[in-house]
């Protein structure tokens, strides 16, 4: 037996027909005799209806509210009548959600009358995708005669600081709160079904938790449930070697540490935020993507310790595109002491992040890479800073180049792996026009043509045969 | 640097020669890579957030009449504001046509550019006349820069003259021919003893009058520049209705005459000392003051440096855009030192 706290993402729940397939995957680990706790994303697409309801609402007219809020209304409904079978359970959970629905129209009404929508606003109304969700799915598993019962994340227990979109858990606070909530109903054997994302101050205001969502409140509740588990349940079977569009024989990969894993969220593969991880990484508790769809496949498990050891020393590669590449050049600007930090402050406080660096200090030449949306704001603004006045610095950029990460814990102190990535790619005919090592170690990334982007990453998954 | 520009008349369209024709050679050493994001007339718009093709642009204005008619970037209909406010830019260039009634639309597109953080520069003078008081404390407030070096004497450095080569010093009095037009019309009539009228068709005839001068003939210009003068470099507060206002529709050739035979001039000479006005007014004929043509001339009478002149041309597509030029580097160098500070 063990204790597992399970999140299903929105898609797993975005119609009747995937939550009745979450309730038999509960059920059936249920049965195991394991102790679960489940935590559930709203309806897939719910949550940016409502931010962009709240948006349109806070300058719009208030007929638009009743709109949308009926349709909202229509759209649990036709999931209810779906998921569960009973009458009697189908009329309560109707009328739960009609009741939860009439205050979210309230507030919206708040926010039309006042005309603003604050942060702190902002929180409330996301937090009802889900607050109807886990309704919805705490009923259908009382259709299917498993006994549950959902929370808000504020009522299971869950607080927060105030700072509203972002907010950050007080944790032990959070740990004597839970308890007192969870812990009686999991000795029973019922199943409390809670809603991610969402939390509270310590006055009771609801809170978002912002970047990694979900799976955070996963990761808190197992923390301090002190489960041996958890899992995080999405559409995929796991974390893969690469994107399975650019290359077909990507696999899924079977373990990663926790510190390979939070390396691919930066690159941006559909893996876990890095402020998710924190928890797990503390009490050391192991965590599974698995694929809601194809239950039986084993996913992977995130954890340190012997399971993840493994001979791989790149265990995947990722295609980032849709990034530019500048170039600075100028004994003026590059070499001075502090010019660096001066170049990433001017950027930053434009609000452009600086993906990537590296430099030839013997060239004074930097290079550095953005996001391709913000090359113009960022072009415009070193010119301003860095030219003229004779200081002799040239700024110039590239918008057709893509960035490939190599990644894996065990290139730490391996020698020669960056010599095989590139002579794998040398071999094919492709430039690099830039190579940064993050300072973790656990990756190398390097910059191409975006034309030979895909070439690049076969390249270096048949060089480590990431297929077999 | 990206710029937005509205209004693409006689100034605007100087300004993009200079960028076309300079773009290589004399603008590299500054440091200075002008990228116009969008264009504005009164049929609307162009954008492109990459920089537009100027010389494409140029061609569709002149074929179609509006830029708004390219095929790719234009935006036929589009409110200026709506431009302003969506296109991101660090400065906006006002070059829309003078209104004293209402200051519309310049001064409606120098507050959005203001409120969506862009700094200005206006050569129109309008919006300064009604409102300069509020239009620098709102620049402060959103702190970025306003610029109008040609809005007086176009291209000739008269603002510049007396904020920077006389600073610390204090300035008392000014007196000055702030207007091109009027002071052709004088010099022909006084000189060649023509009727006003006459006058007026010969500077419309060799384009230095416009189809409807009154805003000239009136000293409205001219008292438009007192305003912007006195604010700026006397640091009082006040607009165009506290400007005392006279033209010179009345003056006669006899009036000109007897002030000949005293070795003087009459001269539309706007002034501060005491309170603000404009009025035809008998200069001596050696005064460094008293220019003829339609060459404007200031005289600052100033506490340690007594009395300089500064003399120019008064106007002029490329010499304004001349002055736009200057304000462009003058506020890229105040940027670059806001970022390295
Ligand atoms: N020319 C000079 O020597 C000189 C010197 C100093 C200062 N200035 C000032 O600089 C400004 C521009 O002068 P300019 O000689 O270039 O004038 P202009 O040739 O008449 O050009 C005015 C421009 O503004 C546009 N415009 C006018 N009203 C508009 C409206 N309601 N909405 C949108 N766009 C409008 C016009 O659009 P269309 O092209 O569609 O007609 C035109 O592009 C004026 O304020 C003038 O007083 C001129």
């Amino acid at each position: 037996m063990k204790r597992i706290v399970m999140k299903f993402g929105g898609t797993s729940v975005s119609n009747g027909k995937n939550i009745c397939n979450v309730a038999n995957i509960i059920r059936k680990n249920s049965k195991k005799g394991h102790e679960i706790v489940v935590v559930v994303s709203a309806l897939a697409n719910v949550t940016d209806q409502l931010i962009e309801a709240a948006n349109k609402i806070k300058s719009g007219k208030e007929e638009n509210i009743q709109k949308f809020v009926n349709k909202l209304f229509e759209k649990h409904i036709s999931v209810i009548n779906e998921a569960i079978k009973s009458e009697k359970i189908k009329k309560e959970t109707k009328n739960k959600v009609k009741k939860v629905i009439e205050k979210l129209e309230k507030i919206l009404k708040g926010i039309c009358y006042v005309g603003e929508l604050t942060l702190k606003s902002k929180d409330q109304v996301v937090s009802f995708g889900e607050r109807l969700s886990s309704i919805i799915v705490s009923a259908t598993l009382n259709d299917q005669k498993i006994e549950s019962q959902h929370f808000t994340g504020k009522e299971a227990g869950i607080v927060t600081d105030s700072k509203f979109g972002e907010a950050n858990p007080l944790m032990n606070f959070t740990t004597q709160q839970v308890i007192n909530q969870l812990e009686p109903l999991l000795e029973k054997k019922i199943i409390p079904v809670v809603t991610g994302y969402i939390a509270a101050d310590q006055d009771g205001i609801i809170t978002t938790l912002g970047r990694g969502g979900s799976d955070y409140t996963a990761t808190i509740l197992g923390f301090v449930l002190n489960v041996d588990e958890v899992w995080i349940w999405t559409d995929v079977d796991g974390i893969m070697t690469s994107d399975p569009k650019i290359i077909k024989e990507a696999k899924t990969i079977d373990g990663l540490s926790y510190g390979e894993a939070a390396e691919m969220a930066i690159f941006g593969a559909k893996a876990m935020h890095p402020r998710a991880l924190e928890p797990v990484i503390k009490k050391h508790i192991p965590v599974r993507i698995l694929n809601v769809f194809n239950p039986e496949s084993k996913g992977t498990l995130i954890s340190e310790g012997p399971e993840v050891e493994s001979k791989e020393v790149v265990k995947a590669i990722a295609l980032i595109k849709d990034v530019s590449m500048i170039n600075i050049k100028g004994a003026g600007m590059v070499g001075a002491p502090g010019s660096y930090a001066k170049i990433f402050n001017i950027l930053g406080k434009k609000n452009i992040n600086i993906m990537m660096v590296s430099s030839a200090v013997s060239e004074a030449n930097i290079s550095i890479i953005i996001r391709r949306n913000q090359i113009e704001r960022a072009m415009s603004t070193l010119e301003i800073a860095l030219l003229g006045n004779n200081s002799g610095n040239e700024v110039s950029y590239e918008d057709d180049v893509c960035v490939i990460a190599a990644m894996g814990a065990n290139m730490k102190g391996s020698m020669g792996v960056a010599s095989r990535i590139f002579t794998a790619v040398a071999n094919k005919n492709i430039n690099i026009r830039m190579i940064a090592q993050g300072s973790s170690e656990l990756n190398i990334s390097f910059v191409v043509k975006e034309k030979y982007g895909s070439l690049a990453v076969n390249a270096i998954h048949e060089e480590f045969k990431l297929n077999k | 640097m990206r710029i937005i520009l509205t209004g693409y008349g006689v100034v605007g369209q100087s300004l993009i020669d200079i960028f076309e024709n300079q773009k290589f050679e004399n603008l590299k050493k500054y440091g200075f890579n002008p990228k116009v994001v969008a264009i504005t007339d009164r049929g609307g718009a162009a954008v492109n957030k990459k920089g537009l093709d100027l010389e494409r642009i140029k061609k569709v204005k002149t074929r179609e009449g509006s830029v708004a008619a390219d095929k790719k970037f234009g935006q036929p209909q589009a409110i200026a504001q709506s431009i302003i406010q969506s296109t991101e830019a660090e400065i906006m260039i006002e070059a829309t046509s003078t209104n004293v009634v209402n200051a519309e639309p310049g001064l409606s597109n120098i507050k959005t550019a203001f409120n969506s953080g862009k700094h200005v520069i206006t050569t129109n003078k309008g919006p300064l006349a009604l409102a300069f008081p509020t239009l620098t404390e709102l620049a402060d407030h959103n702190k970025v820069l306003l610029r109008f070096s040609g809005t007086v004497g176009g291209g000739t450095p008269i603002l510049e003259f007396a904020k920077k080569c006389l600073s610390g010093d204090k300035i008392n009095e000014m007196q000055g021919i702030l207007n091109g037009t009027t002071n052709y019309i004088l010099t022909e009539m006084a000189e060649k003893r023509v009727t006003f009228k006459k006058a007026l068709e010969l500077a419309q005839k060799l384009g230095y009058a416009e189809t409807d001068p009154s805003m000239d003939i009136n000293g409205i210009d001219a008292a438009c520049k007192v305003v912007i003068i006195g604010n700026w470099i006397f640091n009082k507060k006040f607009t165009l209705k506290d400007v005392k206002v006279n033209g010179i529709k009345n003056i006669t050739l006899k009036e000109l005459n007897n002030a000949t035979k005293k070795g003087k001039r009459i001269k539309l000479i706007g002034s501060i000392n005491g309170k603000p006005t404009v009025a035809p007014k008998e200069i001596r004929r050696n005064d460094p003051l008293c220019v003829s043509g339609v060459l404007n001339a200031v005289t600052f009478i100033s506490e340690y440096a007594g009395k300089q002149t500064i003399i120019g041309r008064g106007a002029g597509g490329i010499e304004t855009a001349g002055a736009i030029l200057r304000d462009l580097l003058d506020i890229k160098y105040n940027l670059a030192n806001r970022m390295l500070l």
